[in-house]
């Protein structure tokens, strides 16, 4: 009986070492880095980076700023290696063609590094992706790695249990941005980790605003005087796409993010809406529909707006007879593949729908690209699906990912040297929130919604879009 | 003696009797022909019985298409009909497309038939050249269709504001009124080519004496077309016309690559609300009822189809 306290307590040692010297080890190279040295901490909150030896400003006991450990993962301890695959072969779904080429030399890499094992991309556009995956990875026992939206694709997933628990995975907990993961929970279970942090924001070509002396507008009114003057100027303010829904509406999530004055009061009322018990002819929806009106009477958007397609509008943005582009960072390496001198050219900004400057949120972050297991898939995929993922929550994997396809991430270690992404920084200084525009799990009540806005913007008037909506959302939730 | 067998032996006593050697042999090869269409059968069966009779079973449910189907009666059939206007407002617009792509495309493949009918250099060039969209697929058709569509930039307005004519200079893909009609000009262009071809086997096969009587007769050009061409071309125009109707109802993945039905539901045919309904809202039992709505009106449409061709002949 002693023998075994004496074993179990100095396992308890061990482990315990293990954690201290894991802690310890990470704040020692940050400073030895020199990340915090030199730089005074005046702000509290501001972060030296995502990464695990990252500092943060935090008051002490004392009530002085000081740089302390910031605690970006689940966990105390360092990012874990990837996790080895046993001999066999997976399908990896997801939606992203431009990435590719960049997974086809990550995929080459961790074949590489696991003899015996193939991993094949199937792509599919995202519309498609919406639409299909799900029914068709669910009976495929190849398809072990599938990624979902997050919104209503993720809880459908989720619903019907298509992704497998990885609340205990150790890279769940110790190699990812802990804040970043709760588009990839449900029911307090982390089904997926997102793997992107998108930035649902205006990208604005900096060059353009700099030859015509223009302030990036701070608050509802300055982008109407924005967009009069850009108008004045010869140039289309913004590059909207209205033929294409979910472009276009990329800037329903600023028009949402201030309408309540709580995250809960807001995730209630898109309920509210999503479910039927409120029409989207209510007063808030109201008071946000009529911004588009105000937008559009402003000239903000193209001429024949409706009738913008995507391609177009990347095109007015990319030649710069367009200094808005109303879409996000996800556009930006799209833009560069137009047009090569816009690389580093551009920058993000939050679009205030408001005219309180100090607003409680100024800009839109989303997580999506959620990686997750099929639950679905056989016993020996998914354990390839489980080293896969590990593999590519790797900071260096995750890095080699990131500036490959100008996107940021949500793991740690990640080193950005992509002129776009790092323009994008100031955007992280913006008061941001989560995309509400997902927060609609009913994908028919948004489109009818969205339809509505596009609409206003169109020419309609507020009141007969939004009850036209409210009667076609009515019929499909009766 | 039962009914049943009274009947039984009724039916047998009545049959031809098949005896000796050539009804062994006709036996035998009825068996051969039996085995020989099981395949057919069982692939008829599998891809084309099954999926129908399923889909019959959950248009009487809800059905999220992942979890399992809830019965509930004929309530998808009552909302469609009672309390669905994007139902009836597709339901319109595939009629207005049907039409549009049925009469244009008939009329000006029967136009090129004409004209190009004679096996000269310049006519065989041009056919190849018209019946070049064929050949292409229907995604890039439609690709190049958004681009020479595109209100601002797009070459079809620039083209008509440079020549003065702005007021014809439309928003093609973003007007509720004009949109429907701008992809059905799309599809008439991509498959008047393919019925011009059809036309021109049909044409050629009609006697050249009946040409030379007409002429005799002093027949104009528009008289011998109407008292000759066009009555020798019906069967033609019947295939033609049935074989477009089928491809406008299957004209799923133009009018999705071009507007994904939009602005507001104003392009969408009843395959687009189909698809919508099931891969987008997840509403499969929904769906699968405006999947029996379809089959009928396809039924309807063809009834009526043979019916005026039946008075045509």
């Amino acid at each position: 009986m002693k023998k075994e306290m004496g074993a179990k307590a100095f396992k308890l040692m061990i482990a315990g070492l293990f954690a201290i010297s894991a802690t310890i080890v990470p704040v020692t190279a940050s400073f030895a880095a020199g990340e915090a040295l030199g730089a005074k901490c005046t702000t509290e909150g501001e972060s030296t980076g995502t990464k695990s030896t990252s500092l943060v400003c935090k008051e002490n006991k004392s009530g002085r700023l000081v740089w302390a450990k910031v605690k970006l993962s689940d966990s105390n301890l360092a990012p874990i290696r990837p996790l080895r695959a046993p001999r066999g072969s997976i399908e990896f779904w997801h939606w992203r063609a431009e990435d590719k080429a960049i997974f086809d030399k990550i995929i080459a890499d961790f074949q590489d590094l696991n003899p015996g094992v193939k991993v094949t991309q199937v792509i599919s556009n995202s519309t498609d992706y919406t639409n299909t995956a799900l029914n068709k990875v669910r009976s495929n026992p190849k398809a072990a790695v599938v990624t979902t939206f997050r919104g209503s694709q993720f809880n459908q997933a989720a619903t019907a249990g298509l992704l497998k628990d990885l609340s205990n995975e150790q890279f769940a907990k110790r190699n990812v941005i802990k804040s970043m993961m709760g588009a990839g929970q449900y029911q307090g279970k982390q089904l997926g980790i997102p793997y992107q942090s998108l930035f649902n924001n205006p990208v604005y070509n900096i060059e353009i605003f700099k030859k015509e002396g223009w302030k990036l507008p701070k608050k509802f009114s300055d982008w109407i005087s924005y967009c009069k003057t850009a108008k004045a100027a010869g140039y289309v303010p913004m590059a909207w796409m209205g033929a294409f829904r979910p472009q276009a509406l990329q800037i329903i999530n600023s028009s949402l993010m201030n309408t309540a004055s709580t995250d809960a009061q807001l995730n209630a009322q898109i309920s509210a809406i999503d479910t039927g018990k409120d029409p989207i002819t209510i007063k808030w929806v109201k008071d946000m529909a009529g911004k588009y009106a105000d937008l559009r009477d402003a000239g903000c958007f193209p001429d024949n707006p409706k009738g913008v397609t995507e391609a177009a509008g990347n095109t007015l943005f990319a030649t710069g007879k367009s200094p808005i582009l109303p879409t996000g960072s996800f556009s930006m390496g799209g833009i560069v593949k137009l047009n090569e001198k816009m690389d580093g050219n551009m920058g993000l900004t939050g679009f205030n729908f408001t005219d309180d400057v100090n607003a409680r949120y100024t800009g839109i972050t989303n997580n999506t690209f959620i990686l997750g297991i099929n639950s679905k898939a056989g016993r020996t995929e998914q354990r390839i699906a489980r080293a896969f993922i590990s593999y590519l929550v790797n900071g260096e994997v995750a890095t080699a990912y990131a500036n490959g396809t100008k996107q940021h991430v949500t793991v740690l270690d990640v080193e950005y040297t992509d002129s776009n992404l790092r323009n994008t920084a100031s955007i992280m200084s913006e008061r941001l929130v989560l995309a509400p525009r997902f927060t609609f799990l009913n994908q028919g009540v948004r489109d009818i919604l969205e339809d509505a806005l596009i609409a206003i913007v169109g020419g309609e008037t507020v009141d007969k879009a939004l009850e036209e909506g409210a009667k076609l959302i009515k019929q499909k939730l009766g | 003696m039962s009914k049943t067998e009274a009947g039984a032996r009724k039916g047998a006593s009545s049959r031809p009797q098949k005896s000796g050697p050539r009804g062994r042999l006709a036996r035998s090869n009825d068996r051969a022909y039996f085995l020989m269409a099981i395949p057919a059968l069982l692939v008829y069966a599998l891809f084309y019985l099954y999926p129908t009779l399923t889909n019959l079973r959950y248009a009487f449910s809800e059905w999220d298409g992942l979890q399992e189907a809830k019965f509930i009666g004929f309530k998808n059939f009552t909302r469609s009909l009672t309390n669905d206007d994007t139902f009836y407002k597709v339901l319109g617009n595939n009629i207005e497309f049907t039409g549009l792509v049925v009469i244009f495309q008939t009329a000006l493949s029967l136009l090129f038939a004409i004209f190009l009918l004679k096996n000269t250099r310049a006519s065989v060039a041009l056919r190849t050249l018209y019946f070049f969209p064929t050949i292409l697929s229907s995604v890039s058709v439609a690709m190049v269709w958004q681009f020479l569509y595109e209100p601002n930039l797009g070459p079809l307005n620039v083209f008509l504001n440079s020549i003065g004519l702005d007021f014809l200079a439309l928003n093609w893909l973003g007007s509720e009124t004009i949109t429907l009609r701008a992809v059905a000009f799309t599809q008439v262009w991509f498959h008047t080519g393919q019925m011009m071809v059809v036309y021109i086997a049909g044409l050629q096969q009609i006697p050249q004496e009946l040409y030379e009587a007409a002429e005799v007769d002093g027949a104009t050009r528009w008289q011998q077309f109407k008292s000759v061409t066009w009555p020798m071309a019906l069967p033609t125009t019947a295939v033609v016309m049935a074989y477009t109707t089928i491809q406008s109802f299957r004209a799923f993945d133009l009018i999705y690559a071009m507007t994904q039905g939009g602005p507001n539901n104003s392009s969408s045919i009843l395959v687009t609300l189909i698809y919508l309904t099931a891969f987008n809202e997840y509403r499969f039992g929904y769906a699968a009822t405006q999947s029996i709505y379809l089959i009928v009106f396809i039924l309807v449409l063809t009834a009526i189809q043979r019916r005026l061709l039946r008075t045509r002949y």
